[in-house]
């Protein structure tokens, strides 16, 4: 129960550290076009979750299935990198600096990181 | 299936994995973005202030038109049904299901080429026929770049399209 707790408030640390790096690369520069960055990474595993519902797990020869589950993780694939690309592009542009980019891609890393954390973690608990 | 098979070297065992499997799905898709984002960067970048061109190029419709087609080819490839490929021998999939699928597939793999050539093309006419310099010829070494990218995106897919079905048939047995 206790490490249980430990994790849950470490994840939440590591949340607020990443919603702080994003919201500084906004404010620090007054171009708040980073915050698109936070809508992707939380959108991100979200196909996922909609796709693997939809696929019947019980019938593993038939491959139509798989093909939804497949297009799932195509999707979150897409999204988890254009969180990266974003910034990047934003900053190539000259619509933002580059600071501002290195700050949003890691602080979207770290909200993401805790997205996925927090799903693994309920995972074990279920099995 | 020892005895059909056509290649000297087997396949390593780690391709068999549901990680590999699912891996390389995901990194399918992150190459497919990665390819659109730098079509678009290369977009974004030529309205931007720092497009210095003169005379003024800008990517306009004709650019995109490849990476259509590329999209438009993987999408078709992806979406054939693997096992009808092979199916000829099997009587269940008489009426011709193996031609149609690879008709259909030659009409995706052409349209995937076609989007690479198409790349190649406004490289060199639009950029390096007029002579332009370097920051306005990355406009067109990204549309090939992206171009190639989707082709590799879709090799990935289709390679771990490939594995799901050996996966699914060491389950059934």
């Amino acid at each position: 129960m206790t490490a249980g707790l430990k994790t849950i408030i470490s994840l939440s640390f590591v949340l607020a550290i990443g919603f702080l790096l994003v919201i500084l690369s906004c404010a620090l520069f007054k171009q708040y076009l980073p915050l698109l960055v936070v809508a992707t990474y939380v959108l991100a595993p979200l196909p996922n979750w909609v796709c693997g519902r939809c696929a019947n797990p019980d019938d593993f020869v038939e491959s139509s299935s798989n093909a939804v589950v497949d297009f799932g993780r195509f999707c979150t694939g897409f999204l988890v990198l254009m969180g990266v690309a974003l910034p990047a592009l934003l900053a190539h542009s000259e619509l933002i600096r580059w600071a501002a980019a290195l700050m949003s891609i890691t602080g979207g890393a770290l909200i993401y990181g805790t997205i996925i954390a927090f799903g693994m973690f309920f995972q074990e608990e279920e099995e | 299936m020892p005895e059909e098979r056509l290649w000297k070297f087997r396949k390593p065992e780690w391709m068999n994995s549901a990680t590999a499997r699912s891996a390389g799905v995901y990194s399918a898709g992150a190459l497919f973005s990665l390819a659109f984002f730098i079509m678009v960067d290369a977009a974004v970048w030529s309205h931007s202030a720092k497009n210095g061109s003169d005379p003024p190029i800008h990517i306009n419709f004709v650019d995109w038109l490849p990476l259509i087609f590329s999209s438009l080819g993987m999408l078709i490839i992806n979406s054939i049904e693997k096992t009808r490929l092979s199916a000829d021998s099997f009587s269940y999939s008489g009426n011709g299901v193996a031609w149609k699928a690879r008709v259909v597939l030659f009409l995706g793999f052409a349209s995937l080429a076609g989007g690479m050539a198409g790349g190649v093309t406004v490289l060199v006419l639009k950029y390096i026929v007029p002579e332009t310099v370097w920051p306005t010829l990355s406009m067109g070494v990204s549309n090939v770049a992206a171009n190639g990218l989707v082709m590799l995106s879709s090799v990935v897919l289709w390679i771990s399209q490939n594995m799901e079905d050996e996966y699914s048939y060491n389950l059934a047995l």
